[in-house]
């Protein structure tokens, strides 16, 4: 993991982790976004949804792309600046199936898509890429004005 | 049956052989969520399954002590509707 900050009147932090795709790293990320968020400005209520959101595309990756193999690659940055955080995790397993990754309604006892329920309407903006380098996920929260 | 710690990818599996080996026997089962932290989807579609166990064998199933950020989890999956939800145990033993 590596962090870099810039000046408090103009917030800049970059925070990137490398990791496995083992269920065991999720509480350090959660930990970390967590604070990152808080440190942005998002209230704790806000901050708690945002960790939730990253936790769950984490998961998806974890699932989906990788059937729930632990040993392979995903990369995460977090990004704060210009009146946002910005979310980008990269792996190199299957694509995201486009049927599966648009929200859903919920609310009854259906238990698929609640995740990326979650992640589509707790952050601002999201989106799917898939290239030859792999899949990129990035997703964005506006961050309020400070007075 | 009391819950505790962080309920996610990872951990929820754990959470559902526990749920499913003491749901096959009690009548009634009630959950004490005051000790949980954290709670993913992952969590929260084991208590679905349990639920709909539960109701697939006339057998009561509810939950009680959600801390704010539980019920955060809860309200934003919107399956709080689905489940009977207390605050204390008391009331999950007398209103339920």
């Amino acid at each position: 993991m590596t962090t870099s900050e810039a000046t408090a009147e103009n917030l800049s932090m970059h925070v990137t982790f490398v990791m496995r795709s083992h269920p065991r790293y999720l509480a350090v990320v959660r930990a970390t976004v967590g604070q990152l968020a808080v440190t942005a400005g998002l209230e704790d209520s806000e901050s708690r949804a945002l960790v939730l959101a990253i936790d769950e595309a984490l998961a998806n990756v974890i699932r989906h792309a990788y059937h729930g193999r632990s040993d392979q690659r995903i990369e995460l940055e977090c990004h704060a600046a210009a009146g946002e955080l910005k979310f980008r995790i990269r792996d190199s397993g299957d694509p995201p199936d486009p049927t599966s990754i648009g929200s859903r309604e919920i609310g009854c006892d259906q238990i698929g898509g609640l995740g990326t329920h979650i992640i589509r309407d707790v952050m601002d903006t999201v989106s799917y890429r898939t290239s030859p380098e792999g899949n990129c996920f990035t997703a964005a929260k506006r961050l309020r004005r400070q007075s | 049956m009391d819950i505790e710690g962080d309920v996610d990818l990872g951990t929820s599996p754990d959470l559902r052989r526990a749920l499913f080996g003491l749901a096959g026997e009690a009548p009634r089962l009630a959950l004490n969520l005051q000790a949980l932290r954290y709670i993913d989807s992952s969590g929260i579609a084991t208590l679905i399954e349990v639920l709909k166990d539960c109701q697939r064998s006339q057998r009561q199933f509810v939950l009680f002590g959600l801390s704010p950020a539980v019920k955060e989890v809860f309200h934003l999956t919107h399956v709080h509707r689905i489940f009977q939800i207390f605050d204390t145990e008391e009331e999950a033993v007398t209103q339920a």
